[in-house]
């Protein structure tokens, strides 16, 4: 089976995915990826590898609360929510990245 | 706030961490399966989709190590592994681990010891309310003033307030029908509403009172058997009652500090007393501004009750802290920066020993394990995980002996405590394991570990690892050379310390045979103390004295008895006059002792008359005095003095009627002293009556009946006999601290210097078990085997004990101080027993390992080739 080529996230981009995505509600880590993927037409792809070291960092850093529910298959799973905290987070990161993007875009246009 | 919670997460899952790392398996699990599921749907068997997901997911081990990562402290994990790791390190090398702790423990036990003692006697902590505002006042250069002075500064109210206190007077106590003189303190009756004493129950002495006491928790205890109902009990002190208001505890300090313990404090009595002053200051007052405030009260105090011969009060003020080094004069500092720096120096020494010990352990550690580190290395370990990782290892092993050493100090501190010294003043010290000393401890840990440690560690590290895969045991020469060198210093430096500790011995010896020119296996001293308020008579006195007197004399076994003002080598009293003689010359302002003493002191004390008589009782009329050689040879000069006349100062003449011999009046080591006697009788005495008496058979089995004979003279005074030969306790009191303390600490070095010497031979036998068995395979004999290894002994001891002998040449010279006449500090006697002592204390260290050589097996040496 051969994967599609996928663009390397941007370096710092994964927090600020995974917070956006979490903004609808709680979602479990499988699921965090699975939107991700989705949302960004197949373009975006987390590393599993990567995927749990950031969930659990963030919530050591406080933005997510991890509790144990039933997935919608009937299994035992971790849900991730977000906390007030990681909203704060989510808008901070946000603006930062919209004013890099339009200057990014400002650029690649006039120059 | 958010680094709090952070770091409260991380603590959280250093508790929990088997059920993180379960959870996190769960998860990633979970994921795969949702994967396969995935794949499942679009047409994979379950086997193969499994095998994808897990393909895709990539390896798990790597990726909940990372997750873990988030959430550790990774150097405390570490460690705390390292930690776990050196633990069982040391359960399966327990002899390493002994041995070591052992090092340490004595090393930092010795040093904590003085510590507390150092500080104990030399920063006082007064027990108190805030010390930091209580001062001490002297004015006109003398530490004590009268009583009227301070009711005048106390009234002036230059500051919070103002107490005074006499801490060296004594009392009579009857209890039952005995007296028993007690040790107080006189204090003013605001004394304890100034300071805020803390009591262990009870209340201070109120103000206004005259009849209350306090009582000092050792007196409550020994005497009173801690009984719980003693608040109001009366005491029966110089006839008359007192009434128990409180108790202080047991950690109590004085105000005056090295660990200077009265029995009582009770209120000022009588308006002569003389009073060491302490005030109160205001927060913001500063001791200069103080200093200015009385010097303008004394000025009016000057104005309006002169002192006379011209004294001033205004003289010299001095306003000072009570607290640690500030309770001492600017002219003591200096001597005990000294002696504190003496004390340190020599502890550190001892600490030196220790340490090299421990690192010396550690590098033989490290050189045998330099196989396991090479593994390591090779295998990826970073270098600086391998050094924190035999760091830990020191680490432990200082955390284990300063946490004996601790135990150790506590339980010498509390036995101190338990001891009162015999001196004259009662000294008692208050020794608590304090917050400096735990700061200090863990100090001496740190550089411990940092000592012991990082050389080694560095050591294990630097050869690289394919160097040691390769080349074995073979190349470890400049470890041996660097043990042995730590060896042969260790040995220097314990022959310095013994040097000194001999010295101090040999001079406890000298000073103990030392003749203090009167007899002392034959008299006894009775000191008998009568109650001032009944003698203030001064005739009634001299007849009780001369009663007794007749009466003693009277007793079977008594050859003679007399009466002095101060007993030679316990109390003295030292005078400076101008003197002329009438031989013509010029007068001399001559320092001498100064005594007053009954007829026949001298016969009964041992003490030959050389020229002239002793004095008689019909001597009360005139003026004689009894000189010693030595005042006589300064006054009179190569002329018998006995029938000329002199002058002290502008008194009446003197009239020499005998020449005695010198003897000792301050202490054994003393240079000849010139002394002067007076008659007993026809001058104020003070109430403290000394009575010597010489008996004709063991002095012992005499004082239960002297004791009783005076008892019955006055049934309010307190008496208390003992053989003079025991009563030299003060005399000899530098040489026994002296040789005490060093000549421990020489043992202790010793002791620490033959466990590293055993060490590093043993060491050596073992690592070269392969050579020896090639020797013995190829024919060597028992005694060509047992000379390689005492020869490698031999010479350590000697490098060491050379060059520890010419440090200890230069080192022991500022301690000629301390030494008696004719003890030099470069001894030969002492440092010959330095040499023969670390010969034999070689012998013995080399003996097992040498044992240890002839046992080795050529057959299974050889096999390791």
């Amino acid at each position: 089976m051969t994967q599609p080529e996928t663009p390397q996230l941007l370096p710092g981009t994964l927090y600020m995915l995974i917070l956006r995505t979490l903004r609808g509600g709680p979602l479990h880590g499988y699921a965090i990826a699975r939107r991700i993927k989705d949302t960004s037409a197949e373009v975006l792809a987390v590393e599993e590898g990567s995927l749990y070291p950031a969930l659990n960092r963030m919530v050591v850093k406080g933005w997510l609360k991890a509790e144990w529910g039933t997935s919608e298959n009937n299994r035992k799973a971790r849900f991730y929510r977000l906390t007030a905290e990681g909203r704060r987070q989510l808008a901070e990161e946000a603006g930062e990245f919209n004013r890099l993007v339009d200057a990014i875009r400002l650029v690649m246009k006039t120059a | 706030m958010a680094l709090w919670r952070e770091v409260a997460h991380r603590f959280s899952y250093l508790l929990g961490r088997g059920r993180f790392d379960r959870q996190l398996q769960d998860e990633m699990r979970f994921h795969v399966e949702c994967r396969a599921d995935e794949l499942e749907q679009s047409g994979m068997s379950r086997k193969d989709a499994l095998a994808a997901a897990r393909r895709e997911f990539g390896s798990p081990a790597r990726a909940s190590e990372d997750a873990r990562d988030a959430w550790q402290f990774r150097w405390l994990e570490e460690l705390l592994s390292d930690l776990r790791y050196a633990a069982r390190a040391f359960r399966r090398n327990p002899a390493f681990a002994f041995t070591g702790i052992l090092c340490l423990t004595l090393g930092i036990g010795a040093n904590t010891l003085l510590f507390s003692i150092t500080t104990g006697l030399l920063f006082n902590q007064p027990s108190s309310r805030d010390a930091a505002t209580l001062a001490a006042i002297r004015i006109g250069g003398n530490s004590h003033a009268p009583v009227s002075d301070y009711r005048f500064l106390r009234e002036a109210k230059l500051f919070d307030d103002l107490a005074g206190i006499n801490p060296e007077s004594q009392m009579n106590w009857r209890n039952g029908d005995q007296n028993r003189s007690l040790w107080t303190t006189t204090v003013t009756s605001n004394f304890f509403t100034m300071t805020g004493v803390p009591l262990a129950f009870g209340r201070g002495i109120a103000e206004g009172e005259k009849d209350t006491v306090v009582l000092s928790n050792g007196l409550w205890r020994t005497r009173l058997g801690s009984d719980p109902a003693v608040l109001g009990r009366s005491l029966l002190l110089d006839g008359r009652h007192f009434t128990v208001v409180g108790v202080l505890p047991d950690n109590h300090r004085t105000i005056i500090g090295i660990g200077f313990s009265p029995d009582l404090y009770v209120p000022v009595q009588k308006d002569d007393d003389m009073l060491m002053l302490y005030s109160r200051l205001p927060r913001d007052m500063s001791l200069a501004q103080a200093r200015s405030r009385l010097q303008g009260a004394c000025r009016e105090l000057d104005r309006l009750h002169p002192a006379g011969g011209g004294w001033k009060r205004t003289n010299e003020i001095s306003v000072s802290g009570v607290t640690g080094i500030e309770a001492f004069g600017r002219e003591m500092l200096m001597p005990i920066y000294a002696f504190f720096a003496m004390v340190m120096f020599v502890a550190g020494l001892v600490l030196l020993i220790a340490c090299a010990n421990v690192a010396s352990l550690l590098l033989a550690r490290a050189s045998s394990r330099s196989q396991e580190l090479a593994i390591r290395l090779s295998l990826g370990a970073r270098r600086s995980r391998i050094v924190r990782h035999l760091l830990a290892e020191s680490l432990l092993l200082a955390a284990l002996g300063t946490a004996a050493g601790l135990l150790i100090d506590i339980a010498g501190s509390a036995m101190l405590g338990r001891y009162r010294l015999p001196l004259p003043v009662p000294i008692q010290l208050v020794i608590e394991p304090d917050v400096p000393l735990l700061i200090y401890s863990i100090c001496l840990a740190l550089i411990t570990v940092l000592a012991a440690g990082l050389l080694p560690a560095f050591k294990a590290v630097r050869g690289g690892a394919s160097a040691t895969l390769k080349q074995d045991e073979h190349q470890t020469g400049r470890v041996w050379n660097l043990r042995a060198a730590l060896v042969g210093g260790q040995i220097a430096v314990s022959v310095v310390l013994l040097a000194t500790g001999f010295l101090f011995l040999h001079n406890l010896i000298r000073a103990t045979t030392m003749n203090p020119g009167f007899d002392v296996d034959r008299t006894l001293w009775a000191s008998m103390r009568l109650v001032p308020e009944s003698y203030k008579d001064q005739r009634k006195q001299e007849l009780l004295v001369q009663s007794a007197l007749e009466r003693l004399e009277s007793l079977p076994g008594v050859e003679s008895a007399t009466a002095a003002r101060s007993v030679p080598l316990n109390d003295s009293i030292m005078r400076g006059e101008d003197m002329r003689t009438d031989v013509g010359k010029q007068s001399r302002n001559t320092m001498f002792q100064y005594n007053r003493v009954s007829p026949g002191y001298f016969r009964t004390m041992g003490i030959p008359i050389l020229h002239g008589r002793e004095f008689a009782y019909a001597d009360g009329q005139g003026s004689p005095v009894i000189l010693n050689q030595a005042f006589a040879a300064l006054a009179f000069g190569t002329v018998d003095p006995v029938g000329h006349t002199m002058w002290a100062g502008n008194n009446a003449p003197l009239l020499v009627v005998g020449v005695v011999k010198n003897s000792k009046y301050l202490t054994l080591g003393e240079r000849d002293r010139p002394a002067l006697y007076e008659p007993y009788f026809g001058a104020a005495e003070p109430v403290n009556v000394n009575f010597l008496i010489r008996s004709a058979a063991s002095p012992a089995s005499l004082a239960r009946t002297v004791n009783a004979t005076l008892m019955q003279l006055d049934g309010s005074a307190a008496v208390e006999t003992k053989p003079m030969s025991g009563a030299l306790g003060l005399a000899l009191l530098p040489s026994r601290a002296g040789a005490a303390m060093l000549g421990s600490i020489g043992i202790l070095g010793l002791v620490l210097a033959s466990i590293g010497l055993y060490g590093i031979l043993l060491y050596a036998v073992v690592r070269r078990t392969r050579e020896i068995g090639l020797r013995v395979a190829l024919g060597a004999t028992p005694a060509q085997v047992i000379r390689l290894v005492f020869g490698q002994s031999l010479g350590m001891v000697a490098a060491g004990t050379a060059a520890g002998l010419a440090l200890a040449w230069l080192a022991t010279r500022p301690l000629a101080l301390f030494l008696v006449p004719g003890l030099s500090p470069a001894d030969p006697v002492s440092f010959a027993a330095v040499v023969g002592v670390l010969g034999a204390v070689s012998v013995v260290a080399a003996a097992a390992p040498a044992i240890r050589a002839l046992r080795v097996d050529p057959m299974v040496a050889l096999r390791y080739e």
